[in-house]
């Protein structure tokens, strides 16, 4: 579902709007109530975060006697470096985070590109079969298998180690598949006849010609799993218990369960783990973007229609 | 034989994470099971359990439907009117697309610790209630609440759907428009007789992969409400509650039955959309 929605965004950079024209239609003139309500919902939709950025600058004082502002009124940058230290585990937090996304990463790019590619041009009997096969599993929810997979990892001793979240992307998503498949099928098939006619194998031409090829689409599936892998929750919920072993979207939420029921969360730490969390996905965003736009075309039109 | 070469990660994942769990999966549900002795088969008792005698899981059931039934039209609609109010000829365009879309990019948790915040007893919104006077609820601690609550902070995601619609919108043809007023239609005339019909499709698209992702809320409800599943199961949902029996109880034989219930209402709800898409759905490729 995100997957669609920030394919897609990047399509309304790309598109002329359509109120450009020599004239302005009046179905896209703005109004000052356009001004407004933009203004408006805007405003409202940037206070939380405003707000994350003022709690993240507070003292404890302020945070515990609630008389934080919207606005900072101060600038306590040392939260951001205490975190780090010996009180909160923030630095382990973020190397776990660091280390779990990184490899769903490699092993969702290394699997989905030979899968993705193996569907689009290899040719065997089967296939399409199998192919019907990878959409079909693309409805089953994810809940279904959870329990199982609990039960395996936990026979394999893997419970309290990366391992159950990082392994099984190295078996491909059946999306990420569809996607690359999608994307090897537009690409011209004259390069990869004429390097088989040359005696070349099809490892080869994989390794040597469609990946050089392939890294735009396989940079999307990279940020996908980054931004899935670097927000789960109930994965490490699962599967670690550990406090050293907790990646950030475990550990700040660790951190305000820790604390005790009557005394408010840090919400200072708390917030400074936040923005942790969420600045990563933003650089990723902004850079990564323009590949998102990949997406589009193959994703995209073949999910609506 | 290079094919199956190239496709044995998928294949063999496909096998060991997905195709033998599910039968494990469906096995369990006829069993019960704490994990410690052998599981004991007992049919589709904890079927019938569920269903007929189970007054949590109905509660959980109906609490999802409502989150669902309400979040994602909610955040569609106003997706909908922004995406439209942005397709206008608006200065600072760029910057207002942005502060909407932000919210989307920020992880659940961080979002659920804001809202974890902004919702407390006495934090910034009740605040905020107090200073025009209303004296607001404790929201999340509140059973009557804590539902709202939980919309409201999906409804903080709608930027998602408005960078998606608006994307779509620019891609509605520009004569259609003009020959709109050329016939003296108005911007919200042509509003409901141009711009919905052409993006039905997508919004098609997006209620039906909206609800299926929202009938599997986990983590807001699991970080936001204490106990989980919130004061009198007034926020308990489907997900939350199967993690707590198989994860807290170790009820897992009953934990599995719920995961085939909430796969059967998923396909249910999925089957029903595309049943009823020829009524609303308009495809351009069906006309001509």
């Amino acid at each position: 579902m995100s997957v669609l929605i920030q394919a897609q965004t990047t399509a309304a950079e790309v598109a002329p709007s359509p109120g450009r024209g020599t004239r302005v239609l009046r179905a896209f003139k703005a109004t000052p109530f356009t001004y407004a309500t933009l203004t408006v919902v805007s405003a409202l939709l940037s206070v939380p975060l405003v707000f994350v950025v003022s709690i993240a600058l507070s003292s404890d004082q302020t945070v515990n006697a609630n008389t934080f502002t919207v606005l900072p009124h101060e600038f306590h940058w040392e939260n951001f470096v205490r975190v780090f230290g010996t009180e909160l585990p923030m630095g382990r937090f973020l190397l776990n985070s660091v280390l779990i996304s990184l490899g769903a990463v490699v092993g969702q790019v290394l699997s989905s590109g030979l899968v993705g590619y193996a569907f689009a041009r290899l040719r065997a009997p089967g296939k399409n079969v199998l192919f019907m096969v990878v959409i079909a599993t693309m409805m089953i929810p994810a809940q279904i298998t959870m329990i199982p997979q609990f039960l395996l990892f936990k026979e394999l001793g893997w419970v309290n180690t990366f391992l159950p979240l990082i392994v099984p992307n190295f078996f491909s998503n059946a999306f990420n598949v569809f996607l690359v498949r999608q994307f090897v099928s537009r690409l011209s098939s004259d390069i990869d006849e004429a390097a088989m006619v040359d005696g070349l194998g099809f490892f080869a031409i994989y390794w040597r010609i469609m990946l050089p090829m392939l890294w735009p689409i396989l940079i999307a599936i990279g940020i996908f799993t980054l931004t899935h892998a670097w927000g789960d929750f109930m994965g490490p919920l699962i599967y670690l218990n550990d406090e050293s072993k907790m990646p950030l979207s475990l550990g700040v939420q660790y951190i305000t369960s820790t604390s005790q029921a009557l005394q408010a969360p840090p919400w200072n730490s708390v917030m400074v783990g936040s923005i942790l969390l969420t600045v990563p996905m933003i650089a990723v965003y902004y850079f990564g973007q323009r590949y998102l736009y990949e997406m589009d075309i193959s994703g995209g039109s073949a999910g609506v229609k | 034989m290079w094919f199956y070469v190239f496709v044995s990660p998928w294949l063999v994942g496909f096998l060991v994470f997905l195709l033998g769990p599910m039968i494990a999966s469906l096995y369990l549900s006829l069993t019960e099971w704490d994990t410690f002795t052998a599981p004991t088969w007992v049919g589709l008792q904890n079927y019938v359990t569920l269903l007929r005698d189970d007054p949590v899981f109905w509660k959980a059931l109906w609490n999802t439907f409502y989150y669902a039934a309400i979040s994602v039209p909610l955040g569609l609609a106003l997706g909908l009117w922004l995406a439209n109010l942005l397709n206008k000829q608006v200065r600072g365009q760029r910057a207002f697309r942005t502060l909407i879309y932000l919210p989307t990019l920020v992880p659940l948790v961080a979002t659920a610790m804001i809202f974890k915040m902004v919702l407390a007893p006495s934090g910034p919104l009740n605040q905020l209630l107090g200073f025009v006077g209303i004296s607001g609820p404790a929201w999340l601690l509140d059973s009557d609440w804590v539902k709202p609550a939980l919309i409201v902070l999906s409804v903080w995601g709608a930027g998602g759907a408005t960078v998606l619609l608006l994307a779509a919108m620019r891609g509605i043809p520009r004569e259609l428009y003009e020959a709109a007023e050329v016939d003296g239609a108005g911007p919200i005339r042509q509003f409901w007789s141009i711009t919905v019909p052409q993006l039905t499709p997508i919004i098609f698209f997006n209620l039906v992969m909206g609800l299926i992702g929202a009938f599997q809320i986990f983590s807001q409800v699991y970080i936001l409400t204490k106990p989980v599943g919130g004061p009198n199961n007034s926020s308990q949902m489907m997900v939350p509650l199967l993690f707590n029996e198989a994860f807290s109880f170790y009820h897992m034989g009953y934990a599995s039955a719920i995961s085939w219930l909430l796969f059967a209402v998923i396909l249910v709800f999925t089957l029903l959309a595309f049943r009823t898409t020829r009524k609303w759905v308009f495809y351009e490729t069906e006309v001509g």
